[in-house]
């Protein structure tokens, strides 16, 4: 950890924070936001948190950028100039913001010292994590180990989470067949609706697909030794067909996995996590407790049945996350109407 | 200056949110108020992650391997605190989904008034 | 299956898994949806009622998710509070949940299947917030209540869609303020675990970091549940949600918020700190006059029955804050007793309008005109849900109002028993002016040369009106079993030393 980096790496932060936010083009404040999610991913590394950093990096900067250009693609990229003139909504912004600051500085005066070995935080339940975890689970990362078995309820929530977002953002805007006078598209041209194929592109983003696949599939099945796991994966997973679907266009990755898939997907993968969870539960123990699966598994202690249990698990966030992130790009980027997308 | 230079990173924090917060209440265009949104959201992962932070601590993944490694007494404060992470881990995919879904409601927005910005939805909405 | 011990997972569990029934199903035929709903939240029913009964004769239940003993793995705890909500929200769920058939059909026809999945989603996360014992866990729920909610509101009429995005904005700031606030606890004492926390927080009471956290996860629970200034999404976000929708959320999305606040209250910070520590019972009562006033008088202004409700529903978050806050026996019970009669009373009324809606396809006073003729079933209920908010014995309404009234005087907050009548008055006035409306047929309306015609009765589908008229007798069972309520369950939840 150098902090000549750490706090350069800050600077930046700020600055594209404030200039996502003051810049008139939408679509370039779109990309500065895509600029801030990678300084935060180099900030995660650096602090040595490399699974955040693995996840920030396809999700904030990769499918979170692609959402939000989606996104104003299909609206407007401008913003409209007499916006700014709304002074009682400025001074409340203000106050708020204000008021917050200093609340939270209040707050920040009683913290321990940054990177403290010593602080309550390192103390106490991490502690118990770090020691305990290849004695307990056999996995060497220890956040697979404290995100799918010691917290591994709050990771299926938050695998509910997405397959909600995806149900919801389905339900807000699929429209089937052609829904009356849509708005039109004020974006410029792009070169692949212009008439002509886009042969670098299109032949680039062929050969990298199948190896980004290959990988978002390593990353999920090595996550228990090296940073990775079924959240870094299925998003990957989900890119490769969102890249798929910007190069072509979005035939193409509907072609692959048509609407009713992802739908079918999403569920398949959440249910194999909760259904893990109900299958410890019939076999006697508590849910989500992988011990109980030693009794299925052969040749497997209770130890080691922790270690498959969590990649099974693992393996269902990544279906579901992949499937979820490819319909919520379908949705956004064709409006609903899954015709035509970026 | 030892003083600021020691909780740096919880200064920047504050920054960010008030920079997040300023930009949901204020800014008149929806897309904005989303990207404020965004930033408020990871303002709050800073905070999280920096609390994790060890100094002279590796990254949380046991050393592990054949011989010298796999026999080494794991000390807690050779590895940075995992816990942070995995609810980071959470709050950036719970930000992502509610990016998805506050970005469909705009796309909403946009094709019942045609327009993204939060003065003219508003007179639009007060007349039928 | 394996008697008590496992309905903690189960009451979570099958909700879950019947969301993604339901997702599939609706994948090949729609019809199987509604059926799937329905019967799937029986169990949490059942699962609550037994959990309750077992709390009220045995204590705490605690439950270990992963089998890990906490503060290291997640922990459920069932107490008193909890059992009651629990008990709450699956009933209001079960009884949403078959109302909403013909709305759904009539509103929304090609969405059905997502509809319900999101229904369920929602009913789990309501559910898991209750149950939780560990502070993050809570943020999760907390994450999926919300984003179902957004969803869910966004496709209903006219400024849904508007009114979907503020609710974006401002429940993003408070689930986020929430987060915040447990990262300042987790950065002074290292756990997440509720009970673990208790433990290690005394002897940090006198730091700044720990009173910024308890500001922090109160106004970020306040901006969920709609305190006064705080409120600003709620109106609209209920008035324009579909039916079906409002049924759901109008009872119980406040309520759940109030009992977070509650638990956070007593649970985590503990009434020591709270109420000793921190002690701003003055400043937050008066917040919660103002609440009950400024609710009351924006609902007289309202010429939309269904923002009438909203903005009463505003006023009644204020009952429940100002009674926490009381910081005495009676207050808080009060406030606790009036989670679960403030849940009953608004779904009663709101299953009344939204039949009115489904009649009538509008929400204004005027589509009130008559209905006592024509739908006399549903007015009668409308009626008792209506004496049940201005606080007329024997129903429900009337008791918690008492002990806030009890609690208020005791606590020497006059200005908060003044709001409380105040608002009494305030609803009767509201709801007689509906009544009147509704009972006398305008003589403009009728056709016939002077001559009173027969007026048809057009009462509700049966699956809209059994429901109705259950919870309005369910009104009526509440308050004759008041004492019985705060002796067994609501006696349990005040903290000691009150």
């Amino acid at each position: 950890m150098i902090w000549q980096l750490d706090l350069f790496i800050l600077g930046m932060i700020v600055v594209c924070a404030l200039a996502s936010i003051m810049v008139k083009d939408l679509m370039s404040a779109a990309i500065i936001f895509g600029a801030y999610s990678f300084l935060m991913c180099l900030l995660w590394t650096e602090m040595g948190s490399v699974d955040v950093a693995f996840t920030e990096a396809p999700v904030g900067a990769g499918v979170g950028t692609v959402f939000f250009i989606a996104a104003v693609f299909r609206t407007s990229r401008h913003v409209s100039r007499r916006s700014e003139g709304r002074l009682g909504m400025k001074f409340l912004g203000l106050l708020g913001a204000f008021m917050t600051g200093l609340l939270l500085m209040t707050g920040v005066h009683d913290f321990p010292g940054w990177a403290d070995p010593n602080s309550p935080a390192s103390q106490h339940v991490s502690t118990y994590y770090i020691t305990k975890t290849i004695e307990d689970t056999s996995v060497p990362n220890i956040v697979t180990s404290v995100l799918a078995d010691y917290r591994g309820f709050d990771t299926m929530f938050e695998t509910a989470v997405i397959f909600t977002a995806g149900i919801a953002v389905t339900l807000i805007l699929r429209r089937l067949g052609g829904g009356g006078g849509s708005h039109s598209v004020s974006g410029p041209a792009y070169t692949t609706t212009a008439g002509y194929p886009d042969t670098i592109i299109r032949f680039i983003s062929r050969q990298l697909v199948p190896f980004m696949q290959l990988y978002a599939l390593y990353v999920v099945a090595h996550g228990h030794h090296s940073p990775g796991g079924g959240f870094q994966g299925g998003v990957i997973l989900g890119a490769s067909f969102i890249l798929l679907g910007i190069s072509y266009d979005l035939k193409t990755t509907l072609n692959r996995i048509s609407e009713r898939a992802n739908i079918a997907l999403g569920n398949l993968g959440v249910l194999i996590y909760a259904g893990i969870g109900v299958v410890c539960l019939l076999l006697g123990a508590n849910f989500l407790d992988y011990s109980a699966l030693s009794k299925l598994l052969p040749g497997a202690t209770e130890i080691t049945a922790r270690s498959h249990g969590m990649l099974g698990i693992e393996i269902g966030v990544a279906i579901a996350v992949m499937a979820i992130m490819v319909s919520i790009y379908v949705n956004l980027a064709s409006h609903g109407k899954h015709d035509e997308g970026l | 200056m030892e003083y600021l230079i020691s909780k740096f990173n919880y200064w920047v924090y504050v920054a960010l949110m008030m920079i997040g917060l300023y930009a949901m209440i204020s800014k008149n265009n929806l897309v904005k108020k989303v990207i404020g949104m965004s930033i408020f959201q990871t303002a709050i992962i800073v905070f999280y992650v920096s609390t994790g932070a060890k100094k002279g601590a590796t990254i949380p993944i046991i050393a592990h391997g054949h011989g010298e490694a796999a026999e080494a007494v794991i000390e807690a404060s050779q590895y940075v605190n995992p816990l942070p992470h995995v609810l980071m881990l959470t709050a950036i995919v719970v930000s992502v989904a509610t990016l998805g879904v506050a970005l469909a409601i705009i796309l909403g927005i946009h094709r019942k008034y045609g327009t993204l910005e939060e003065d003219e939805i508003m007179e639009k909405v007060r007349q039928p | 299956m394996t008697g008590n011990d496992q309905l903690p997972a189960l009451l979570i569990a099958v909700p879950l898994l019947s969301a993604f029934a339901v997702s599939l199903a609706g994948l090949m035929n729609r019809q199987w949806c509604y059926p799937i709903a329905v019967a799937a939240l029986v169990a949490p029913l059942l699962a609550s009622w037994k959990l309750l009964v077992h709390v009220v004769g045995n204590g705490a239940v605690r439950y270990r998710l992963g089998g890990w003993a906490p503060p290291f793995g997640i922990e459920y705890v069932v107490d008193h509070l909890n059992a009651l909500v629990l008990a709450v929200i699956s009933l209001v769920a079960f009884v949403a949940a078959i109302y909403s058939r013909r709305s759904v059909e009539k509103e929304l026809p090609e969405r059905i299947p997502h509809f319900y999945t999101l229904f369920l989603l929602l009913v789990t996360g309501l559910l898991g917030m209750t149950i939780t014992g560990d502070a993050f866990n809570l943020y999760v729920l907390i994450e999926i209540s919300a984003l179902s909610t957004y969803a869910l509101i966004a496709v209903g009429e006219d400024r849904a869609l508007v009114s979907a995005f503020n609710y974006v904005i401002l429940g993003t700031i408070g689930a986020c303020f929430y987060l915040l606030g447990v990262g300042h606890l987790y950065i002074m004492t290292g756990s997440l675990n509720m009970a673990d926390l208790v433990r290690l927080l005394p002897s940090l009471y006198s730091s700044h970091a720990i009173a910024v956290a308890f500001i922090l996860i109160l106004v970020g629970v306040w901006a969920k549940m709609a305190f006064f200034p705080f409120h600003a999404w709620l109106p609209n976000a209920y008035t324009y949600a579909p039916t079906a929708t409002g049924a759901l959320i109008a009872p119980l999305m406040t309520k759940v918020s109030v009992y977070v606040m509650i638990r956070l209250m007593f649970s985590v910070f503990s009434a020591d700190f709270v109420f000793g520590t921190f002690a701003q019972q003055d400043v937050i009562v008066w917040m919660a006059v103002i609440a009950i006033v400024a609710g009351s008088l924006l609902a007289l202004a309202q010429t939309d029955f269904k923002k009438v409700l909203t903005y009463l529903i505003v006023a009644e978050v204020g009952y429940m804050v100002g009674g926490v806050w009381l910081a005495n026996v009676n207050g808080i019970s009060g406030a606790v007793l009036h989670i679960l009669n403030d849940a009953l009373m608004t779904l009663c009324l709101f299953l009344a309008a939204g039949i009115i809606v489904y009649k009538t396809g509008r929400h204004d006073f005027g589509s009130l005109q008559g209905m006592y003729r024509k739908m006399p079933v549903t007015m009668a209920a409308f009626t008792v849900g209506a004496l049940s908010m201005i606080g007329v014995p024997p129903t429900a309404g009337f008791f918690s109002k008492w002990y806030l009234i009890l609690g208020a005087v005791d606590a020497g907050q006059w200005g908060f028993v003044g709001a409380l009548l105040f608002s009494s008055l305030v609803n009767a006035i509201l709801f007689f002016k509906m009544i009147e409306v509704a009972y006398y047929e305008p003589m403009a309306a009728s056709h016939g040369h002077g001559e009173h015609h027969e007026v048809h009765i057009d009462e509700a589908p049966m699956s809209m009106l059994i429901p109705l008229v259950g919870v309005a007798a369910s009104l009526l069972v509440a308050g004759v079993l008041t004492r019985e309520i705060i002796m067994k369950v609501v006696r349990f939840t005040v903290p000691p030393g009150l």
